[in-house]
Order: C-alpha cells, then sequence, then structure tokens
C-alpha cells in the first residue's frame, strides 16, 4: 500500500483552498500544491481531489476499480466505494473517452439540488489558448480553455442538462499537477 | 498464545497498546527502526467515544471520551496498525512497528522472547500491584449483620 499525505490535516486544507479557489474561478487551471502517492488508474492530481473531499460521509465511484486502489481509498479516506454510478458523491473518471453519460449520475432533485455527483475526470491536458469560450458566475467576461482527450458528447450531454438548473452536476477536470472546475452554473458560448 | 493467527494478533496488539511506553520503547531497543519503511499513516492524535453497558448488559450509554493515537506502517510487504490510549505518538510507531515485524514468521520467536513476554510480566506485574493495592483497602463490615 501506499502513503497518502505526509500531514494529513494541513495538506488537505492547502489542497481545499485550491480547489474552492478552482470552482470559484470556473474552467481557469490551478496548480494543486500537493501530490500524494496514488494506486494506477488514479492519476496524483485526483488522488488529491480524493484525499481532500472524501471522508466516511462520502459515497465514492470509480470507472475502473481494482483492489489496489479501493483498498487505498478505504485506507486513507474511510469512504464509501459504490457500484453504480447513481449512487456517487464522487464519481473518478479515469478514462474519460468511455465515460458512461452524464445522465448516469445523481444530479440532485428540486428540494436538494446538492445532492448530486461531483466528477474527477483526468484529462489529457489544458491550452487556455484554443477551444471553447465559456461564461457564468465567477468569469469576468470570459474565459477560454480546451480541454484534451474529452469526448465530444460531454459537451452535448452537459449542454442538455444545462436546462434542469438548479440540479446538475459539477466537474474536477485533472491533469498532472492542475486542477480546472466546471460547476454547473458555467455555461458554454456559441461561438 | 492461541493458534489462530487473528487471535494471537489481537493478543501481542493488545499488550503493545497496554505497555507503558518506557517499557515498550526498552524492550524495542534491539529493533532499531530502518531508515526505508513507509509510514502509511503517521501517528495521529485523536478522540474516541467510549461507550458501556451498565452490568454488560443494560442499554448502550456514552462513557466520555479518550484519547487514542493510531499509526500505521510498512515495513517490506507486511503492515502494522497500532491504536494505543493517549497521545504518546512514539508509543504508537513502536507498536506499529512491533506488529508489522511480529507478522513475520521468522522474526515472530525472537519478538515474542524479547519484547512480548518483557511486556506481559511488566502488564502483569501491575495488576497485581494494582490488586493488592485495592485489597489493602478491603472493609469488612462486621458490625452490620442482620436478622438471626
Amino acid at each position: 500500500m501506499l502513503a497518502a499525505f505526509a500531514d494529513p490535516v494541513f495538506d488537505s486544507q492547502r489542497n481545499f483552498r485550491e480547489l474552492l479557489q478552482a470552482m470559484a474561478r470556473p474552467m481557469q487551471p490551478r496548480e494543486l500544491p500537493l501530490l500524494p502517492p496514488s494506486p494506477a488508474p488514479i492519476a496524483p492530481a485526483a488522488m488529491a481531489v480524493l484525499l481532500t473531499l472524501c471522508d466516511t460521509t462520502t459515497a465514492v465511484w470509480l470507472q475502473q476499480p481494482n483492489e489496489e486502489a479501493a483498498q487505498h481509498l478505504r485506507f486513507h479516506t474511510g469512504t464509501r466505494l459504490v457500484e453504480k454510478p447513481a449512487e456517487a458523491d464522487f464519481a473518478l473518471i479515469s478514462e474519460p473517452a468511455s465515460m458512461p453519460p452524464l445522465e448516469a449520475f445523481a444530479h440532485g432533485d428540486m428540494r436538494y439540488p446538492d445532492r448530486s455527483a461531483s466528477l474527477i475526470v483526468q484529462v489529457a491536458g489544458f491550452r487556455t489558448d484554443a477551444g471553447a469560450r465559456f461564461t457564468g458566475p465567477g468569469i469576468r467576461d470570459s474565459a477560454q480553455l480546451s480541454i484534451d482527450g474529452l469526448p465530444q458528447r460531454f459537451w452535448q450531454q452537459r449542454a442538455a442538462m444545462a436546462a434542469l438548473l438548479p440540479l446538475g452536476i459539477d466537474v474536477y477536470f485533472v491533469s498532472a499537477n492542475h486542477v480546472a472546475a466546471l460547476p454547473r452554473t458555467t455555461r458554454t458560448l456559441e461561438s | 498464545m492461541d493458534s489462530s493467527p487473528h487471535l494471537a494478533r489481537a493478543q501481542w496488539m493488545s499488550l503493545l497498546a497496554q505497555a507503558e511506553p518506557a517499557e515498550l520503547a526498552a524492550a524495542m531497543e534491539a529493533f532499531a527502526l530502518p531508515a526505508d519503511i513507509t509510514w502509511l499513516r503517521p501517528p495521529q492524535t485523536g478522540l474516541y467515544m467510549l461507550r458501556g453497558r451498565v452490568g454488560g448488559t443494560g442499554p448502550q450509554f456514552n462513557l466520555g471520551e479518550i484519547t487514542v493515537t493510531r499509526c500505521s506502517v510498512q515495513v517490506g510487504t507486511r503492515i502494522g496498525h497500532a491504536w494505543v490510549r493517549g497521545g504518546h505518538t512514539r508509543h504508537a510507531e513502536l507498536a506499529a512497528y512491533a506488529d508489522a515485524l511480529l507478522q513475520d514468521n521468522e522474526q515472530r520467536p525472537r519478538l515474542s522472547e524479547r519484547v512480548l513476554e518483557p511486556l506481559r510480566l511488566a502488564l502483569q506485574a501491575r495488576r497485581e500491584a494494582a490488586s493488592r493495592k485495592a485489597a489493602a483497602s478491603k472493609v469488612e463490615f462486621f458490625t452490620v449483620v442482620r436478622g438471626e
């Protein structure tokens, strides 16, 4: 088994600060200060997010579950692993090309829109000088970000879900040591 | 020690946890921590809620909180865990390391002899001393015999 954060309290607080900031400024990649060791297929940055956000009160779904990753998560976070995407509070997508449709995840209900899933998607890379433009709360004018390795149908499914607001799904994209957040309130601008 | 491996492990973990930190440190002097071990969970101190039942059968109630320090360490392929009462981080580290070594069939006899046995004797001596002290203060109520 592998170790997690060297100092669980302060290290997860430092990462939590960055995740908050990433959600507050959607689609602007930020550097995660601490990357813990992680078993395959979980990337270190995704593990940093999981260790920061998951505990005994959350349910996690792994797209590519294996015994080592499951044991590692259970030991270090005490989290519950679930088999169905719909039961997950956090879902780790390690291979976006074959990810389930967004409708498969919980998007909350009208009384409790917060009872929705947050996805952690491991992508190939970010480029801030290309790709689609986004707007919404937390973005002055517009933000541009191209995400490598994300299937086109993700954007179609997300656009279809936009009508459900305040219901929806929040996404953290991670690549190498960077994280970019896509909360449900962010809209894609038609070019 | 019992032949069942799980019970045996529970017994030595209990013995390591109940040892006085100084006793454990003295017993473990011959087993220095190598530099290349992995601390899966460095010692962390927290609170556990102790629960009890009146007479062992009544409804559960919260007795109070207790300070516990836990620690997990990997030595080679073996993982040692420890939960010890109090906030003594070194105690938790040594107990976890001893638990990892004790799972190794080759190391176990040497550790049983040089660590577990002294700890067991010390624990027994402490229990007997406490029991003697309590017995010395026993009061016989000769005067309140009733009836007859």
